[in-house]
């Protein structure tokens, strides 16, 4: 059998997912054997290719963010995502207590450390969503896997089981939401 | 209610016992079958509010909730279907999108129902669009903040404050989807009627509620609960401290809608952390008449040879010693002991001796049978009354639980209330009646309506032994039909107890307690039921242990003065006068207070949580409160100090 195609986008998140992923000890070597990483932070490459498995850390704050959710899902055979803000909204959810206007005023104007700034308004940047949604908000996921960041353990369980054909769901034992 | 008829159900296919009358969630609790609760909480009544636990009951069209489903003979009942599991996960994805459950920013994170319901229905995701509300956060509280973000509609702590403290501050405000949990009128809970007991915080199951003392500060995971006894106010509340890396992370009643476990602002926050600096190391008054810290050598070494000097210059009765009743009996006993053997004086006192003997001639002046204290009634027995009358006493403010006793009495048995009391005294609007004689005027007032009551009397002893109300009206400043109404209310009472506090104590005035003993022996159909609500919470340990015995404290003028202060707060009283007089003064106290700075010499003691303790409540129940935290290095226990001493005299 060959290797397991996988691609990772990064949407809104703080990068803790990706750490934890990291965090697995050794069994990143096993994975390595088994997994080929397409698109991914540590191979740069910027498309993604058609991929047996695609993995999404972040929830989805801005209309490129929706794009890529979408692309991916689109290229991949089954999609698991990672971290509360993918599976719930998360951290990036606490802003939708809030209009956007008002959100996009408190950072680039209000902001104690702003002078005269300038909400940012090129055709060039992305654009800010109403609200930051959950991943299968937008797109349907198959596999979630909770944690603000997910335990490693959680990562290494819910990666292997996909490795061996199923896929999984968090026993009540290991699910954490923080 | 051990008389209700048993009933037999079929639940799971496994034939159970219950009684009818009970719910069906009651007797699958009963039969430990685990059916899984958010808004149910043993001892409120129950609401259907959060329909997780939901069942099948045959000939059924619906799933019920079996919280308020009555159970009956032959009924079968399944708790677990995939059906039925299928919509509790349903439920909590609604409730997990309804508002903000998001538990990496929250305060019960870890400790939290509903995510203790989320993790065992492996709710990894929700299949609701979430409706991401902005609702407000009331922090007003000194205390307390409400996270409307955070709230389910459990209404457990609406039911709590109703039902168990009696207050009724907290209810359901709005409708629908949109309802919120208000205080009083739609104000902020700091501006309310809340009286900061802290009942809604244990009940909640989220973090809606949660306390600005214990937030963020470690969950239970992470420390050890140990049960022990609140020995602030003589109610004696069992409460379960969580202690971690040497701190207290939260005060939690024992036994939440029970007796003494509801707990108060004192027991439940104020005890948590104390601010006040502590006196970490022995302390002796040098040359320039400063505090000069010293090593426990030198400074006990001084207390003893003044001791002795003053023995042998002035002879031992020049030696004083007042203690706190918040002590134990143990460090009590072992001061008492110290003071009369190994110093030889008499002169012993509790700081709020004063009180003991008013109390103490009031009972003889009213038994003249040598009886004492014992005549006094539990506590309990207010939820029992149908009608409680309150003297000199703000319940609420002395002995907050012992006043909601009343409340919850009033709340559940429609129990009148009648407050007596000079004094602005808020707990007079909460009640039925409330009269405000002219300050000293109590005891004609109370004598009034003796004469009032007994109907059966003649004119001739109506005369010697009561007041007339002409004369109770003339004294008291009060409406003649005020002392009718509440007299009317008085007789036809079955069941009355009489509570009386600081009010009547500071008086000094045996008479009056004697006034008032008589009064609800007059009113008693079954007994007399009379209740003190003593000063601190150890008087009545230390007043059975007989330091506050000696009559002639009050004329005491010491030269050398020992104060065993504990943890107690400095208050201004008679004490202080002959403290200030003597020439010599000997301080052993945890925090700096007024008194600490004009000592001569202060042993730094150990405070509540860290030492072990036997203490006696105000109406006389026996209980312990256990060493929790291990005291800051140089800090000794009380015992330890007095023991120390004792051996070097």
């Amino acid at each position: 059998m060959g290797k397991v195609k996988l691609a990772t986008s990064w949407l809104d998140a703080c990068a803790g997912c990706e750490m934890s992923l990291l965090d697995v000890d050794e069994f990143i070597i096993d994975l390595a054997q088994a997994v080929e990483f397409t698109r991914s932070p540590i191979t740069d490459i910027k498309e993604f290719p058609e991929v047996d498995v695609g993995l999404i850390t972040g929830a989805i704050g801005m209309n490129e963010q929706e794009e890529e959710a979408k692309e991916l899902r689109a290229k991949c055979k089954i999609l698991i995502v990672l971290g509360d803000c993918a599976c719930f909204g998360g951290i990036c959810a606490m802003r939708n207590a809030f209009p956007k206007e008002a959100v996009l005023r408190r950072a680039y104007i209000e902001c104690e450390s702003v002078k005269d700034g300038k909400i940012p308004s090129s055709p060039e940047i992305p654009v800010l969503l109403e609200k930051a949604l959950p991943v299968n908000a937008v797109v349907k996921v198959d596999c979630f896997v909770p944690g603000c960041p997910p335990r490693a353990r959680d990562i290494k369980y819910a990666l292997s089981e996909l490795l061996q054909g199923r896929i999984p769901v968090l026993p009540s034992d290991m699910m954490r939401f923080d | 209610m051990s008389d209700r008829k048993e009933i037999t159900l079929t639940i799971n296919g496994n034939q159970v016992k219950g009684k009818e009358g009970d719910t069906v969630l009651e007797v699958c609790r009963a039969n430990n079958i685990y059916v899984p609760t958010l808004c149910f909480l043993e001892g409120l009544s129950f609401t259907g509010a959060c329909r997780l636990c939901v069942v099948e009951i045959d000939g059924e069209r619906r799933i019920n909730p079996s919280c308020t489903y009555p159970a009956r003979d032959g009924l079968v009942v399944r708790t677990h279907t995939p059906n039925l599991e299928k919509y509790r996960r349903l439920i909590l994805e609604l409730m997990f999108t309804e508002r903000n459950h998001f538990c990496f920013f929250c305060a019960a994170s870890g400790d939290c129902e509903l995510q203790a319901q989320a993790y065992r229905y492996q709710m990894d995701h929700a299949r609701y669009p979430y409706t991401f509300p902005s609702l407000p956060t009331d922090t007003l509280n000194d205390f307390l903040v409400i996270d409307h973000n955070r709230c389910i509609l459990c209404g457990r702590c609406v039911r709590v404050c109703g039902e168990v403290v009696g207050n009724h501050t907290l209810d359901f405000g709005r409708r629908g989807w949109r309802t919120l949990i208000v205080a009083d009128l739609n104000q902020s809970l700091g501006q309310s009627s809340c009286i900061s007991c802290g009942a809604c915080l244990q009940a909640c199951p989220t973090g809606a509620i949660f306390s600005k003392v214990s937030a963020y500060r470690g969950r239970t995971s992470e420390g050890k609960v140990i049960r022990s006894m609140c020995s602030l106010c003589g109610v004696g509340c069992e409460i379960d401290i969580l202690v971690k890396d040497n701190n207290i992370v939260r005060i939690d009643g024992a036994n939440l809608t029970g007796l003494k476990g509801q707990l108060c602002l004192m027991g439940r926050f104020q005890q948590v952390y104390n601010e006040n600096p502590r006196v970490t190391t022995p302390l002796i008054r040098n040359k320039k008449g400063e505090l000069e810290p010293a090593s426990w050598e030198d400074a006990s070494k001084l207390v003893t040879e003044k001791i002795k000097d003053y023995k042998a210059r002035h002879g031992a009765g020049s030696i004083a010693g007042f203690a706190s009743s918040l002590c134990p009996n143990e460090t009590l006993e072992s001061f008492a002991k110290f003071m009369r053997n190994a110093v030889g004086t008499s002169y012993i006192d509790t700081l709020d001796g004063s009180s003991f003997r008013t109390i103490a001639q009031g009972i003889s002046a009213f038994s003249k049978n040598g009886k004492g204290l014992e005549i006094e009634s539990p506590l309990e027995s207010i939820l029992g009354a149908d009608c409680v009358l309150v003297v000199g006493s703000n319940p609420l403010e002395t002995h907050p639980v012992a006043g909601c006793y009343i409340l919850r009495a009033k709340t559940r048995k429609k129990t009148k209330v009648i407050v007596v009391d000079s004094r602005q005294n808020t707990f007079g609007l909460r009640a039925d009646i409330w009269l405000r004689p002219d300050n000293g005027s109590e005891e004609a007032l109370l004598g009034a309506l003796e004469g009032l009551m007994a109907k059966k009397a003649k004119d001739a002893e109506k005369s010697m032994r009561f007041v007339s109300v002409a004369k109770a009206v003339e004294v008291t400043g009060l409406a003649k039909a005020a002392i009718q109404n509440a007299a009317a209310m008085l007789s036809s009472a079955k069941n009355l107890v009489v509570v009386y506090g600081d009010g009547v104590l500071a008086a000094n005035n045996p008479k009056l307690i004697a006034r008032l003993l008589d009064l609800a022996k007059l009113a008693s159909h079954d007994g007399l039921k009379v209740i003190s609500l003593k000063p601190r919470g150890n008087s009545r340990g230390a007043w059975e242990l007989g330091i506050a015995n000696q009559n002639g404290m009050a004329k005491a003028k010491p030269k050398l003065a020992y104060v065993l202060m504990c943890d107690d707060k400095f208050e201004m009283s008679d004490w202080v006068a002959q403290v200030d007089q003597a020439e010599f003064l000997v301080v052993q106290a945890s925090y700096r207070s007024p008194l600490t700075d004009c000592a001569d010499v202060v042993l730094p003691s150990s405070i509540w949580a860290e030492r072990k303790g036997k203490y006696v409540s105000l109406d006389g129940k026996v209980g312990y409160s256990q060493k929790v935290l291990e005291p800051p290095s140089g800090i000794k226990e009380d015992v330890e100090i007095i023991a120390k001493l004792a051996k070097k005299i």
